[in-house]
């Protein structure tokens, strides 16, 4: 039965993949994406990962889908003449034109395909190495938490995660640097839809107490700041969606410091381990398990104020268009 | 390597620019730039007594939360480390220097852009956690700050030849990651371990790891611009600000090559052929031919300057056939490998200080003349003297002639081809060096041809052409302390190590 699930996983998979690669329109690419990315989730789960499925489901299939509904959206309002050459571009059939391309395109797809099997031998073939759970299992009791992976990311390989959130703060930095910092301006609108109002009455308090609860959850089970941050920064999504954009509304400091203080928290509170004695990150194992819980809330902070102000940021920077068509809004 | 001595430098060389490219986020333009500074000259500092310490106690190291490998991470400052960190340190704060004025005389049309200060900060971050990195799964999550922060830099002007520029800089920098992350999970999923020490030790030879090998390689060859994924350099960094570009060109795609160099040689022995050498020594010899003649064809100087990186970059990828033995040669009696690695760090060092002076040379023509067209150039010398000579030190660094930097890191080069009997190199070291000669002595030759109109150029601030020229002499002034230098990198114990190679199991992919 499994091995009929697992099989059926992954065909699945590897289907929904190159229906996002073929499909003639970009409207029907993005929906694909996120089916892939719930079926990658379920693999994850049937590999035994659940923290990486939950990530998988709530980053890669659903923040990135909404920033791709996003850029969709935007799309079609910069240029509704050109929506037809757009969608085009994916059309198989346009592609005959090209005759000239069939050799080296040949050479590609043969190149990849012969890759592709290697890379299936090379997979095939990998000595079983034993990993590292038996090592991290055998130190859980000294690192203050009950979830291995938990362990391992906060404790063991804290200054991977370190800089892990640094890259998050980064991606919005980058994003700022394309676009120039616009974060930063007077409310919106408040949205006058009443379906919407409902919806953000109703799920921010249930996506902050969801978020919570995968926060602690995350000490003894799959969990964590990552997934709680997603969750957190959906609601900072729906809020600038029903016109009240969270960075407009707080002081401009305010929103500098929900920004950083995950990555500056969890630095400075390892410059003070060092300072007493220790290397960087090396909690006392007494206090390990709240050191932790604090340095995941803000860090859940910070991730969740990051990914709210990219959307918001990459919402509003298309809004700047000055050829934009209002009307159609 | 847990009984080395323990410090404290390598956590704060990591975490002292992190601290200060987020405090720098709290200001506005002008704060920003003074705060982005100010961590800049501390980084640099905090380096230089690194380095100093290292020159003391030997290798030392900083097990990152008390974990020992393979569990945990391992910072190894050794002297390879150390002498890259300096050299991040001196031009770093140079081009820091010079970033400070530069934003600051734009800062009326341009805004100043404030985002650098940050962006440069955690890149150095990157750079130096990269450089102390001894976990494979580390050094990824240093080439990806890396590579956010470059790619985000290079776009930071948001002009469209940038923005187009970047994108193809981000797809070709992902498309790296991805590539190395590849050969990681397959590393790890065969050996259960990613501290490099240990990975040296237990990796077994097989189908496994020469495809991991391939991947790794594949994906660091395109993250440094090697020969033939070169194609997303010249646009990326000609068409960055100047301390930009020098910040890449000097720099970030050194990073990348660290990386090969230390995998290379500590971690993928088992995998290694000689046919392998001599493929991506092939790819080293084309890129320079080709990127010098690029360079040479070139109407813009940032043109120039950008293919010539590609050039200088092949150069240090031609280090590697003499650092795999041919089948039947021992460590023991190969005397070249010294002078190869010497090659290696000295090519490094020259082109980090010689094209980090040429690109914010460019910048400063830029500024005076509004374009970088090289006919522009003319009277250069007449108008603006130290810029010129800038150009010009830079230059006799770059083709390589005596005392500069890249003399050593030349005649280094020769000296290994020769000793090892691989002479087929030598003509692409000679041949590379007439055609730099041919695209610096072009630009001295407009530099010193009579004007055509009358002021063409523009005042600019002396103080940015200071910061250029003493770039260019540091690229002269490296060769005083190289017998003391080459002493201390041999108590680094990857220096001057050699692969004997196995006789059969194939890394002969395409690289």
């Amino acid at each position: 039965m499994s091995v009929l699930i697992d099989s059926i996983l992954a065909i699945l998979a590897v289907y929904l993949a190159l229906q996002c690669l073929l499909a003639p329109r970009l409207t029907q690419t993005v929906f694909i994406f996120f089916a892939f990315g719930l079926a990658l989730a379920l693999a994850w789960v049937r590999l035994g990962a659940v923290d990486v499925a939950i990530t998988e489901a709530a980053i890669a299939s659903g923040f990135l889908g909404v920033l791709f509904l996003d850029a969709l959206r935007d799309f079609s309002f910069t240029a509704p003449n050109k929506r037809e050459n757009l969608e085009a571009v994916h059309d198989p059939l346009s592609r005959n034109d090209t005759k000239s391309l069939l050799l080296p395109r040949l050479a590609l797809w043969l190149g990849l395909g012969l890759f592709l099997l290697i890379a299936l031998e090379a997979v095939w073939k990998i000595p079983d190495g034993g990993g590292l759970t038996a090592a991290a299992e055998a130190l859980l009791p000294e690192s203050g938490v009950e979830h291995p992976v938990t362990a391992v990311l906060l404790n063991f390989r804290a200054y991977d995660t370190w800089l892990e959130i640094g890259v998050i703060l980064l991606g919005l930095l980058a994003i700022f640097a394309v676009g120039g910092i616009k974060l930063y301006r007077k409310p919106g609108v408040a949205a006058d839809d009443p379906l919407l109002r409902q919806v953000i009455l109703f799920f921010t308090p249930v996506l902050f107490l969801f978020g919570a609860f995968l926060l602690y959850f995350g000490k003894t089970g799959p969990g964590g700041a990552f997934q709680a941050a997603v969750l957190w920064g959906a609601i900072g999504i729906l809020l600038h969606l029903g016109g009240r954009p969270v960075f407009s509304v707080i002081p401009r400091w305010l929103g500098q410091l929900l920004l950083t203080v995950g990555l500056v928290f969890f630095l400075v509170l390892g410059f003070l381990l060092m300072a007493g004695g220790g290397a960087l990150f090396e909690y006392p194992p007494a206090h390990a398990g709240v050191l932790i819980l604090i340095v995941e809330t803000l860090a859940a902070i910070s991730i969740a104020a990051a990914l709210t102000a990219i959307f918001a940021n990459l919402n509003q920077m298309k809004k700047e268009e000055p050829n934009e068509i209002e009307s159609t809004n | 390597m847990k009984d080395l001595p323990t410090s404290l430098f390598p956590a704060l060389l990591v975490g002292l620019p992190v601290l200060f490219a987020t405090l720098s986020l709290f200001f506005r333009t002008r704060g920003k730039a003074l705060v982005g500074l100010t961590g800049c000259l501390l980084t640099a500092g905090l380096s230089l007594i690194a380095f100093v310490e290292v020159t003391q106690r030997g290798t030392v190291i900083h097990i990152l939360g008390g974990w020992e490998p393979p569990l945990g991470i391992l910072l190894r400052m050794d002297s390879l480390a150390a002498v890259f960190i300096g050299m991040t340190a001196l031009v770093g704060v140079f081009i820091s220097l010079y970033a400070w004025r530069y934003f600051r005389a734009q800062e009326a049309t341009t805004g100043g852009f404030p985002l650098f200060w940050p962006l440069w900060l955690f890149l150095w971050a990157g750079l130096n956690g990269l450089f102390l990195s001894n976990d494979l799964f580390n050094l990824f999550v240093t080439i990806e700050v890396i590579g956010i922060c470059a790619v985000a830099l290079a776009v930071l002007s948001g002009k469209s030849g940038a923005l187009f520029a970047g994108l193809r800089y981000l797809l070709a920098a992902i498309t790296g990651s991805m590539a190395y992350l590849f050969g990681v999970a397959l590393l790890y999923g065969s050996t259960g371990t990613l501290d490099l020490g240990l990975l040296g030790q237990v990796l077994e030879p097989g189908t496994t790891t020469t495809f991991a090998l391939l991947v790794i390689t594949l994906g660091l060859m395109i993250k440094m611009a090697g020969f033939p994924f070169h194609f997303w350099l010249p646009p990326a960094h000609s068409s960055a600000l100047a301390p930009v570009s020098a910040l890449l060109s000097a720099l970030v795609v050194k990073g990348a090559f660290y990386i090969l160099l230390r995998l290379w040689m500590e971690v993928f022995g088992v995998s290694l052929t000689y046919a392998a050498g001599q493929l991506i020594g092939l790819a080293g010899a084309v890129a320079v031919i080709w990127g010098s003649w690029q360079a040479f064809m070139q109407t813009s100087l940032k043109l120039i300057v950008a293919h010539s990186s590609v050039a200088q970059l092949g150069y240090l990828l031609m280090i590697f056939p003499l650092l795999i033995l041919a089948p039947g040669v021992t460590a023991g009696s190969a005397d070249w490998l010294s002078s190869a690695w010497t090659a290696g760090v000295y090519q490094v060092m020259s082109h980090a200080f010689a094209k980090a002076s040429f690109f914010l040379s460019a910048g400063i023509i830029i500024m005076a003349l509004g374009h970088d067209r090289i006919e522009s150039l003319r009277d250069l010398v007449g108008h603006m003297r130290i810029t010129a000579l800038a150009i010009g030190i830079a230059g006799v660094s770059l083709i390589g002639l005596p005392p500069s930097g890249g003399f050593i890191a030349k005649w280094m080069l020769l000296k290994g081809i020769f000793l090892s009997g691989q002479w087929w190199w030598a003509p692409v070291v000679l041949g590379g060096s007439l055609l730099t000669a041919g695209y610096v002595f072009m630009l001295l030759r407009l530099a010193f041809a009579p004007a055509r109109e009358k002021e063409p150029f523009r005042p600019v601030p002396k103080s940015l052409e200071v910061c250029a020229l003493l770039l260019a002499l540091g690229s002269f002034l490296i060769v005083l302390p190289a017998d003391y230098l080459i002493q201390f990198l041999e108590s680094s114990e990857i220096f001057g190590s050699g692969i004997e190679s196995i006789v059969e199991g194939g890394a002969d992919g395409n690289d």
